[in-house]
């Protein structure tokens, strides 16, 4: 055997022997012969989505093929779990998945929590405008508008360090996107990959400027995992190397040139001594004003949507009991319709679907009052319909044969005792549509458990931000229920 | 003066009256007596159209209510004849959010558009007369039977009626309760009110009425 096959053979052995050498896979993943990712499939394109042309095809993206040829090298199949990209460190972290690989950029905040493979790709931003903004061809021009961009983003980053925007925070790209066609915003800012993958999707959007800035796709594994990541990043510079990666790319059409630096080694390294850096700390002194803001927005948001939902339920319930017939099957139309279908659903549509017709625009303040008050006027209606049908008929008779009309007994008998007798339960509707009130952050409005939720994405203090969250929340609740049971003890010691 | 010409009233097919009159003459007390299910209530509320009748026209001059009346004329009409009439229930009916003083007041300030210092005047002065004048903050829950019925009968006299109409006004009281009860209707009819009254005490009839209608 001549020493050149042998050095061949040698050398062939090493190579792929390298991998498993180096940064052999942890046992556990080996024994499991499954790795599973987690990533975002809503509003996914390019990286994870559900072709609507082609449904058959199952879920597709470059980080699907990615995932596939990971797992082939590595010997394990990589399992895809569906995630909200926003609490993707968090069903990390509980275990629900093993690895994030999502488009998930290192930024500052989530360096503190969790530990970062070598980067897979390097993305530029794009800046999008809509049809009507003529004048806008970088950030700098946009001081003073709104500006749309998926939360807790690289872009997100970018828009906060530019002074002067109005910046509005998504939980979907294809939302941001939605709100520059209708005039909500004047831009969205996305990474460039997506502004690609979007733009079929919104063809009156109009790029602006070249594409910027310079950050990295990484995978993200636990912080107590050092193995994976370096079992990945064997993985990955494997890909890069035999050219995998860049096939991949290309078929996407996302090889930029920029791609070329994936291999550098400052680049390889940049996150790899992440292991050692403390846990995120809380600066209450920014924490506590932006909570309080946030509860402030709570109230306000629960308090005007209550006064609407009580003025609007006395009208429905009085309707369904005392309105003319065609009046009356309105009235339990809407209470059915407004009861059987989901909040979430009404939400979205008030503020996304009217915002796609011209002139019917809803600020998202507006959309959310006006949402939780349809929904609970209908509930307010059940309410006061019990109660009204609870006073004797007698009593109306009573005021009508003092000679009150049939609108003036109701007004002045009635509905007075009904109201008395709705007290109780409707204090316990307020309080839930108090709470529940944190379902508007899907349109957009930032209020106390959404900044809870900002503020404990970036420094990973769940339990302590959580108890003080509930803090605020128990402090605008229980005086309330306090007053109302005040009320209803001087009414018993009326007796009415 | 209230005249009934002609009354007719059904239910289904059970034929309560058929062509019945009755005149409620001023400063006269008519009683209605009559076993239960006779109909007297239901006579009593149609007077002040409560209930509505079926055929007959029912009458206090201009006011015209004859039978098959579009709804909205019909409650037009009504209320203008409610208007001029006051009533006392059985069960009291006074209204439980109201503080004595303002279950007086309220008819008088909501539809005379009386000032409410003119109409709790007279409220005091018709709650005196029922001898319930040291009543006015207190609420009806906290009202004994006869106390209570004693204040729902100034409360029917403070829009100033041409008739009362009283359907048994102490079927629901205790004696004593009662006997109050009986005092001040004795005395409304001394002073020349005009009574109309449901009841199925033959004694306190006999002792009230002027005419006495016997239903069976």
């Amino acid at each position: 055997m001549s020493r050149v096959l042998v050095a061949l053979m040698l050398a062939g052995a090493m190579l792929t022997g390298a991998l498993s050498a180096q940064a052999p896979l942890p046992e556990r993943y080996r024994e499991a012969g499954v790795i599973r990712w987690g990533a975002d499939a809503e509003g996914g394109a390019p990286f994870v989505y559900l072709d609507a042309g082609q449904p058959a095809r199952g879920e597709v993206g470059f980080e699907v093929d990615l995932a596939k040829a990971l797992g082939e090298l590595l010997g394990v199949e990589f399992r895809r779990v569906q995630a909200p990209y926003e609490n993707l460190v968090q069903v990390l972290d509980r275990g629900d998945c093993d690895v994030v690989l999502n488009g998930f950029e290192p930024t500052p905040a989530r360096r503190d929590l969790v530990r970062f493979s070598r980067p897979y790709y390097i993305f530029q931003q794009q800046l999008s405008v809509g049809p009507q903004v003529r004048d806008v061809r970088s950030l700098a021009d946009l001081v003073g508008r709104r500006v749309g961009v998926l939360g807790q983003s690289r872009s997100h980053e970018l828009l906060r360090a530019q002074p002067g925007l109005e910046v509005v925070v998504y939980e979907s790209n294809v939302t941001a996107y939605e709100d520059v066609v209708n005039g909500r915003n004047a831009a969205s800012l996305a990474d460039l990959p997506i502004a690609r993958a979007m733009r079929p999707l919104f063809p009156q959007l109009v790029d602006v400027g070249e594409p910027f800035d310079a950050f990295y796709y990484c995978m993200a594994v636990r912080r107590g995992e050092p193995d994976l990541q370096r079992a990945l990043d064997a993985a990955l510079g494997e890909l890069l190397a035999n050219g995998s990666l860049e096939r991949i790319y290309r078929a996407w059409d996302l090889w930029v040139p920029a791609e070329a630096r994936l291999g550098d080694a400052e680049v390889a390294s940049a996150f790899a001594d992440d292991g050692v850096r403390a846990a995120g700390a809380i600066d209450w002194g920014m924490a506590l004003p932006l909570l309080g803001l946030g509860a402030l927005r709570t109230l306000g948001i629960s308090v005007a949507a209550f006064v609407f939902a009580v003025v609007l339920g006395l009208v429905v319930a009085l309707l369904r009991l005392h309105g003319p017939r065609p009046l009356r099957w309105c009235a339990v139309a809407y209470v059915e319709l407004l009861r059987g279908t989901p909040i979430l659903v009404q939400l979205l549509l008030l503020y996304y679907g009217l915002g796609q017709i011209e002139g019917m625009q809803l600020t998202a303040m507006q959309a959310g009052v006006l949402g939780l008050g349809l929904n609970y006027a209908a509930y307010e209606a059940e309410i006061y319909r019990g109660a009204l049908s609870a006073i004797p008929r007698a009593q109306r008779e009573a005021a009508m044969a003092l000679g009150l009309t049939t609108a003036q007994s109701l007004r002045q008998v009635v509905v007075p005792q009904a109201l008395r007798l709705s007290l109780a339960p409707s204090t316990n509707d307020f309080i839930a549509l108090f709470k529940d009130s944190s379902i508007v952050m899907v349109i957009t409005v930032v209020e106390l458990t959404k900044q809870y939720q900002m503020l404990a994405n970036v420094t990973g203090r769940f339990i302590v931000l959580g108890l003080v969250t509930s803090g605020f929340y128990l402090l605008m609740s229980l005086p309330l229920a306090y007053a109302a049971r005040r009320f209803e003890q001087k009414l018993d010691r009326d007796g009415a | 003066m209230i005249e009934l010409r002609g009354l007719g009233k059904r239910f289904g097919e059970r034929v309560l009256f058929e062509g019945l009159d009755l005149d409620l003459v001023p400063g006269r007390t008519t009683v209605i007596m009559g076993r239960s299910g006779s109909g007297k209530s239901t006579l009593l509320r149609m007077i002040n159209q409560l209930e509505r009748h079926d055929a007959g026209v029912v009458r206090l001059s201009p006011i015209e209510i004859p039978a098959g009346l579009p709804h909205a004329e019909w409650s037009r009409r009504a209320t203008a004849l409610r208007r001029r009439t006051g009533m006392v229930f059985q069960g009291y009916q006074l209204f439980g959010h109201l503080n004595v003083l303002d279950n007086v007041t309220l008819a008088p300030r909501i539809v005379q558009r009386v000032p409410r210092a003119a109409a709790e005047q007279q409220a005091r002065s018709l709650l005196e007369l029922v001898g319930m004048a040291q009543a006015v903050t207190r609420f009806p829950a906290r009202l004994s039977g006869g106390e209570a019925q004693r204040v729902a009968i100034a409360r029917a006299l403070a829009t100033q009626p041409e008739v009362l109409l009283l359907d048994e006004p102490t079927s629901a009281l205790d004696p004593g309760s009662t006997a109050d009860v009986v005092r001040v209707i004795g005395d409304l009819k001394a002073r020349g009110f005009t009574l109309a009254m449901v009841t199925h005490d033959p004694v306190l009839g006999h002792q009230l009425a002027d005419e006495l209608i016997e239903l069976d």
